[in-house]
């Protein structure tokens, strides 16, 4: 026994002591940005300017020769999951270093690493920790607004408004909006956010008598989604083996939570939100809500949407909306505006099925409250700042990564289009898509100086490529080189988008929604599955929120309103 | 005080060499056991320096300070944690019973059988699911399960009659009451194969005279299962649950492909629990994750603890 005591004993003393040991950190309250902040690529720079803060003598401009950014799956020219995407970005990221160089001039070694797109917060979370920080990296508007506090983030306000391309900025809203209320701008968005339509497949349409145009109002929409329900909209013979709608989710994991389930949501937001006074409120606990509630509890009782929706992923869900095998599929389908909507045409026509798609526009019920479909807050690029109280070498990362980004010309037609002369050129060229499919082949011909996408080189075959990061219809100054790709369908569907689209709410920043946003999204997670999957009364449910999570809530808004 | 004397069997008194001689009189042994020592170090005690995170709030992209208990505060006040706490002891209680009870009866059953060829292609058949990830399970049996009209079960059920034309599909994998025994049936499916392996070298190292002499007294089949190869199997049926009893707070994978919101009351695990808490958020604080760990390895340490001495009390021996 006294062995086991002994033991016990010792086996704790080795864990404190390598606990003691390895705790070096700073004393509560002492610690600054300085101990936190990125290991830059100082190691290959040279030339840095002076760190001292005291002097009046101009800082010596700093020479960025490296430079390493962090990415999520949005910029389609880096990846490097598959053979074609690494020729890919062997191409891209040479044109992009020598075009950056020639811009700044001197040359600069761009090293690109790609985060898990699906959990990238995750990942984010995990480099930071281990304090492995790239210099220039993307963020969504939420993850920048909670990382805003942390002194980790470089305030780029000065460097933005001093940028080349504000001369040339047609969406000038869009980076005033990212400011929080100092006049700080930790993140710059180089495009509107963008959100979701309803696409509806106009071979349904057709098969049950109604013109996508006269859907209006909601008890229109919902009669379409009882039509491709109860009818044989896809005519195979059988009636009522079809559903309404799909959707990855009737509640979206992060902001805007409502975009895949607009018409069904309409005015209610379940998220923590911002009043015209100014006051920031639950807006879950909103009537709003209750109601946005029961028309998805009467939808889904009825069986207009597609059950699968509740735990479908995107991937689950688009598949099986363009799925070869139309009886149990779906008529009604939102998602993402632009390249997707190119996306489920094609693939609507690879599955040698109907390809048109029409986008249907905002309910009355969402344009006459919301103004209509919501437009996502911009993902933003932030810089890492180093902590040493000199700000040249920020903005040189400013100056060589961000304002290059929209130079109009070279630079931004590589981030808009990717590859040159791989993915698009502007050479005289022929080919032919689909050349053995008689009915799909396609000839194309470019005369030189002609701005055209070249075959994709994942599918050379088949499929033209598509935008590499930024959407030329998105961007908030457009390209001044005339690289526009005219009738294509992405165009079409981000014009028509923007055209219909207003800004979502923003993110609320404080420590403890910071800290508690999951509680707060399992909660309401939890009330949306009684009530529509479970079909449990609305206001009892609603309670069952309140008292998981009302006290929660109640020390969020204190916080927020006490700001 | 007097040194403690150590004695042989025989009475001889052990006298020890000093501990740096017998070191270096066994250096062979010792620079064998070096890399294993450091492996150990490394990968077992350096990580848990980690610990300290219990007690520190700790986001990224800011350094640790010190929190104290808070968010041990936080988390028994939270009913989310001690749902998650219930629902890890009693799925993974239940599921350890039912595979266990399951591999030994598909044990004996396999070790009745005559014919060797059915005997072995039916081992190979029923040990193939445990080497699917739990990824690919959740896949089949979300499909099978599925409530829309794509569902194989409710297609079945439809056309056998038991759902009329009026009835909704049923959604297995998002009903409470339901989702329990899914799993289990789940779990069942995957890992009973597996489990049979240590069952089956028990059974054949039992002797065969044992079922001769059973023979000889007239015994059934039945009888002979009853009284000569429950028996054997005992011990090791024993052994088996103390081992893995230690291994109940260890739940994560099976749970997190099958759950989802519908479920989260009689779903949710701890490791669940702390997944959502961290991964879900933009920016989380890896103290409270830490907190929630720390107390599931100090109640799977007591649990460690309990079966060393239930194993002892049972096999003469313990576990650790």
């Amino acid at each position: 026994m006294k062995k086991k005591v002994l033991a016990l004993l010792l086996a704790s003393a080795m864990v404190a002591s390598m606990a003691a040991c390895g705790n070096n950190d700073e004393p509560a309250g002492t610690s600054d940005a300085g101990s936190t902040t990125p290991a830059t690529s100082t190691g290959s720079d040279s030339g840095a300017a002076s760190t001292s803060t005291g002097s009046d003598a101009p800082a010596e401009p700093y020479n960025l020769t490296s430079l390493k950014v962090l990415v999520d799956g949005t910029v389609n020219s880096v990846k490097q999951e598959t053979e074609a995407q690494n020729t890919v970005r062997e191409v891209f990221i040479p044109q992009l270093e020598e075009a950056i160089g020639a811009a700044i001039g001197h040359e600069i070694d761009i090293e690109f690493e790609v985060g898990n797109h699906t959990k990238y917060s995750e990942d984010v979370g995990r480099r930071f920790v281990a304090e492995d920080y790239p210099d220039v990296m993307i963020m969504s508007a939420n993850m920048m607004k909670q990382y805003s506090t942390t002194g980790l983030l470089w305030d780029m306000a000065d460097a933005y408004a001093n940028a080349e391309f504000q001369s040339r900025i047609t969406l000038p809203a869009i980076n005033e909006n990212m400011k929080d209320s100092q006049g700080h701008l930790y993140g710059f968005a180089p495009t509107y956010g963008n959100g979701c339509i309803t696409y509806v497949k106009q071979s349904w349409l057709d098969a049950v008598g109604i013109k996508g145009d006269d859907v209006k109002t909601y008890e229109d929409f919902y009669n379409m989604l009882l039509a491709f329900k109860n009818g044989d909209p896809d005519g195979n013979g059988v009636e009522g083996d079809t559903y309404g709608f799909i959707s990855a989710g009737l509640i979206g994991g992060e902001a805007p939570y409502i975009n895949y389930t607009a018409e069904f949501w309409q005015d209610s937001y379940p998220g923590i939100l911002q009043g015209e006074d100014g006051k920031w409120y639950d807006g879950f606990q909103t009537d709003a809500t209750k109601a946005a509630l029961k028309r998805l509890q009467e939808a889904y009782a009825a069986g207009v949407i597609d059950p699968d929706s509740f735990t479908a992923g995107t991937k689950q869900a688009r598949e099986k909306w363009w799925g070869a095998e139309q009886s149990g599929s779906a008529g009604a389908f939102s998602y993402w505006a632009g390249n997707w909507y190119k996306n489920l045409n094609e693939n609507l026509e690879k599955n040698n099925l109907p390809s048109e798609v029409y986008q249907l526009a905002p309910i009355k019920e969402i344009t006459d409250n919301v103004g209509g479909y919501l437009n996502r807050e911009s993902p933003v690029w932030v810089i890492l700042d180093d902590g040493d109280g000199d700000d040249s070498r920020e903005q040189a990362i400013f100056d060589a990564f961000i304002e290059t980004m929209l130079d109009g010309d070279t630079i931004q037609s590589l981030w808009t289009y990717g590859a040159r002369d791989l993915e698009w050129s502007t050479k005289a060229e022929s080919f032919t898509l689909n050349a053995n499919d008689p009915e799909k082949k396609k000839d194309y011909n470019y005369e030189e100086g002609q701005f055209h996408y070249r075959p994709s080189v994942a599918e050379p075959e088949t499929k033209l490529s598509s935008k590499n990061h930024l959407d030329p219809a998105l961007v908030i100054a457009p390209l001044t080189n005339g690289f526009v790709v005219s009738n294509d369908l992405e165009t079409v569907s981000n014009q028509f988008f923007t055209s219909h689209c207003v800004d979502a709410p923003s993110a609320p920043t404080s420590d403890t929604y910071s800290q508690s946003s999951g509680d707060l999204l399992s909660a309401v997670q939890e009330c949306v599955a009684a009530v529509v999957v479970r079909g449990e009364d609305v206001d009892a449910s609603m309670e069952t929120y309140v008292n998981t999570v009302g006290s929660l809530v109640e020390e969020i808004l204190a916080e927020l309103n006490a700001e | 005080m007097s040194k403690k004397k150590v004695m042989t069997s025989t009475g001889v008194e052990v006298r020890h060499k000093p501990l740096g001689l017998r070191i270096w009189n066994n250096r062979g042994h010792y620079i064998m056991f070096l890399p294993v020592f450091i492996f150990v170090l490394v990968l077992s005690y350096w990580p848990m320096l980690g610990i300290r995170y219990a007690f520190m709030e700790y986001k990224a992209g800011t350094s640790p300070t010190w929190a104290g208990l808070v968010h041990f505060n936080r988390m028994f006040s939270t009913d989310a944690f001690w749902r998650a706490f219930k629902n890890t002891l009693i799925l993974s209680t239940v599921k350890l019973f039912l595979t266990t009870f399951a591999s030994v009866v598909v044990s004996i059953f396999l070790n009745e059988m005559g014919n060797l060829f059915a005997k072995k292609t039916l081992q190979t058949i029923i040990y193939l699911p445990h080497f699917m990830s739990w990824a690919v399970v959740a896949s089949i049996f979300t499909l099978i399960l599925s409530p829309s009209n794509t569902g194989m079960l409710n297609g079945m059920l439809r056309d056998m009659g038991i759902l009329g034309a009026q009835d909704r599909n049923i959604y297995f994998l998002g009903t409470p009451s339901m989702w329990r025994t899914i799993f289990y049936i789940i779990n069942i499916w995957k890992e009973t194969g597996w489990g049979t392996i240590i069952f089956l070298a028990t059974l054949s190292g039992i002797s065969p005279e044992l079922y001769e002499a059973a023979d000889i007294d007239g015994a059934t089949r039945f009888q002979k299962m009853r009284y000569v190869t429950l028996p054997a199997l005992a011990n090791t049926i024993i052994t088996v649950l103390i081992l893995n009893l230690a291994k109940v707070m260890n739940l994560f994978e099976n749970v997190f492909v099958l759950y989802n919101a519908a479920v989260y009351d009689v779903s949710d695990v701890i490791s669940t629990y702390i997944y959502r808490m961290t991964f879900t958020v933009a920016r989380p604080d890896y103290g409270y994750s830490t907190a929630v760990g720390l107390f599931k390895s100090a109640v799977g340490c007591v649990l460690v603890l309990i079966c060393n001495w239930a194993s002892k009390k049972t096999r003469g021996r313990g576990i650790v």
